[in-house]
């Protein structure tokens, strides 16, 4: 709908995986950031801590183990919300304003405007929004209010190890492909506001391969609800149509004939 | 002697406003959830919020009651005959004004059509609102497909409803009173329902 994206001017991150060093900075400056609570964690006898986004958390650090040569090695994935250039989430919010675009190419929400509907739960390929305990959507806004005032997203601004790169999207694509990285999300779903430059396959790191809007979500937006509207305007077309041509059918002509048909 | 003969019973005429009492607050509270082009519809019910209590009241007793009347007239809409095949050959005589006889029971093959229709929206309708209630206590795909399913149902039964309501009003005279006073006139059964009215009247 009115979601469109200006390429040139499209700000985002750059996540290169070999640089993090799970230091979870990220996490916790965003938290400060948004005044977030605190997630109650328990000790699952992994490192990885939250397991997974909460409505308090949006950012986090997935830790991925694997065996190489004998050796443990962990690799770090920072999960959060893509910013999808087409967003799943935005396509079947029916209320206006409660996610949007900003002209950065972000995609933030507005508690106040959400009905609590949670269709954008489904409709994410990234399974990213939340709700909090009054049923209101919560995800990364991409600091959306320190863009604006000209500062960078406080989780970019606390990496001690430029992991988390924060500039104009083509730049740092640029630049990134200038040094042969391996990167993700360049062009799926009209590309991603947060590109990966990872080590391994995508889903190794837990990303879907090649990224889609869910295909029943599609054919619900796209598909049924066009024809639907056009159906039912037909309907009531067709029915006009025939109520003025044919016409309705009046029963007293069978007094003429008299009596039961059988 | 009367010119009229009772069609439906004061329990089935209740029961049927009920089900469109419902069903017409379910598409005035869901239409603004289908898409955001509808959403001045939430207006009726103060925010979108609202309308999604509402549809949450609404759903039930829609639910409940069209399964009711379901099991109702079950026995009257799921059986077709030849004389139905004849009359679906001929499009119910509703494309020409050529007279025309079918020898239609109590429900003519096109009202049987919508009444199962009916059902199984009312069905789907059901089961995919309950995933969608509560979307995170299920598999992502259910909900997905619930949506989807939702959407499709919701279209389906709002085109049919066009033609019911089409059908039972102004597109056939006389019908609409069966539902409202519970009587029709006897021309009007003779003319649409003669094999019913003969086994009510008793071949008179
Ligand atoms: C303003 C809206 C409506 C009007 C004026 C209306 C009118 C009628 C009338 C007059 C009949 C009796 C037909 C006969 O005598 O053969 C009827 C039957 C029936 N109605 Fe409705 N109705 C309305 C809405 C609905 C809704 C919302 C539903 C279900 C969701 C529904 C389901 C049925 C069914 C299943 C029957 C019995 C089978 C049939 O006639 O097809 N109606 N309706
Ligand atoms: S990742 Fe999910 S929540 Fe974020 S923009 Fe894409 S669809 Fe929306
Ligand atoms: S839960 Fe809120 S943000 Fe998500 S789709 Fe519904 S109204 Fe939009
Ligand atoms: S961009 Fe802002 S909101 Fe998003 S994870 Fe970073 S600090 Fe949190």
């Amino acid at each position: 709908m009115a979601d469109t994206i200006n390429r040139s001017g499209r700000k985002g991150f750059l996540v290169d995986t070999s640089k993090c060093i799970g230091c979870r900075s990220c996490q916790v400056a965003c938290k400060q950031w948004n005044k977030l609570e605190a997630d109650k964690t328990a000790n699952m006898g992994s490192t990885e801590n939250p397991r997974d986004l909460t409505p308090a958390l949006y950012n986090r650090i997935r830790f991925i183990e694997k065996e190489s040569s004998g050796q443990t090695v962990w690799q770090f994935l920072n999960q959060r919300c893509m910013h999808c250039g087409d967003a799943g989430c935005i396509k079947v919010c029916p209320s206006p304003g409660a996610l949007y675009r900003t002209k950065e190419g972000s995609v933030v929400f507005n508690k106040e405007k959400c009905i609590a509907c949670k269709y954008c739960v489904s409709a994410c390929p990234f399974n990213i929004p939340r709700y909090d305990s009054n049923d209101k959507v919560a995800k990364c806004h991409l600091c959306y209010d320190r863009i604006a005032a000209g500062m960078s997203p406080a989780c970019a601004k606390a990496c001690p190890t430029q992991a988390l790169q924060f500039g104009n999207r083509n730049d740092l694509i640029a630049k990134a492909t200038a040094a042969k990285k391996k990167l993700y999300g360049v062009d799926d779903l009209l590309g991603l506001g947060v590109v990966y430059a990872l080590e391994g396959p995508p889903e190794q790191y837990g990303l879907p391969a090649k990224p889609e809007i869910p295909t029943s979500i599609f054919l619900w937006k796209d598909v049924i609800k066009p024809l639907g509207i056009l159906g039912f305007w037909g309907s009531i077309g067709a029915v006009l149509l025939h109520y003025v041509t044919v016409g309705p059918q009046r029963t007293e002509e069978t007094e003429d004939k008299g009596g039961s048909h059988e | 002697m009367s010119n009229y003969i009772e069609r439906f019973s004061t329990r089935q005429r209740v029961l049927h406003w009920i089900v469109t009492a419902s069903f017409f607050t379910l598409v005035l509270s869901g239409v603004g959830l289908f898409s955001r082009l509808f959403n001045g519809y939430f207006n009726f019910f103060g925010g979108g919020q609202n309308a999604i209590l509402i549809h949450k009241i609404a759903g039930p007793i829609f639910f409940l009651s069209s399964a009711y009347m379901y099991l109702d007239h079950r026995a009257e809409i799921s059986s077709f005959d030849s004389n139905d095949m004849e009359w679906f050959r001929k499009a119910g005589g509703y494309l020409s004004r050529e007279p025309h006889h079918f020898h239609i029971g109590r429900y003519n093959p096109g009202q049987k059509m919508f009444a199962l229709f009916i059902a199984v929206a009312t069905l789907v309708l059901g089961i995919t609102g309950l995933f969608i209630w509560v979307p995170t206590a299920f598999p992502r795909w259910i909900v997905q497909i619930s949506l989807m399913l939702h959407g499709l149902m919701f279209v389906g039964s709002i085109m049919f409803m066009v033609l019911h309501v089409y059908l039972a009003t102004i597109g056939n005279p006389g019908t609409v009173q069966g539902m409202l006073y519970g009587d029709v006139r006897k021309d009007w059964a003779r003319h649409h329902h003669p094999r019913w009215y003969r086994e009510r009247t008793g071949g008179k």
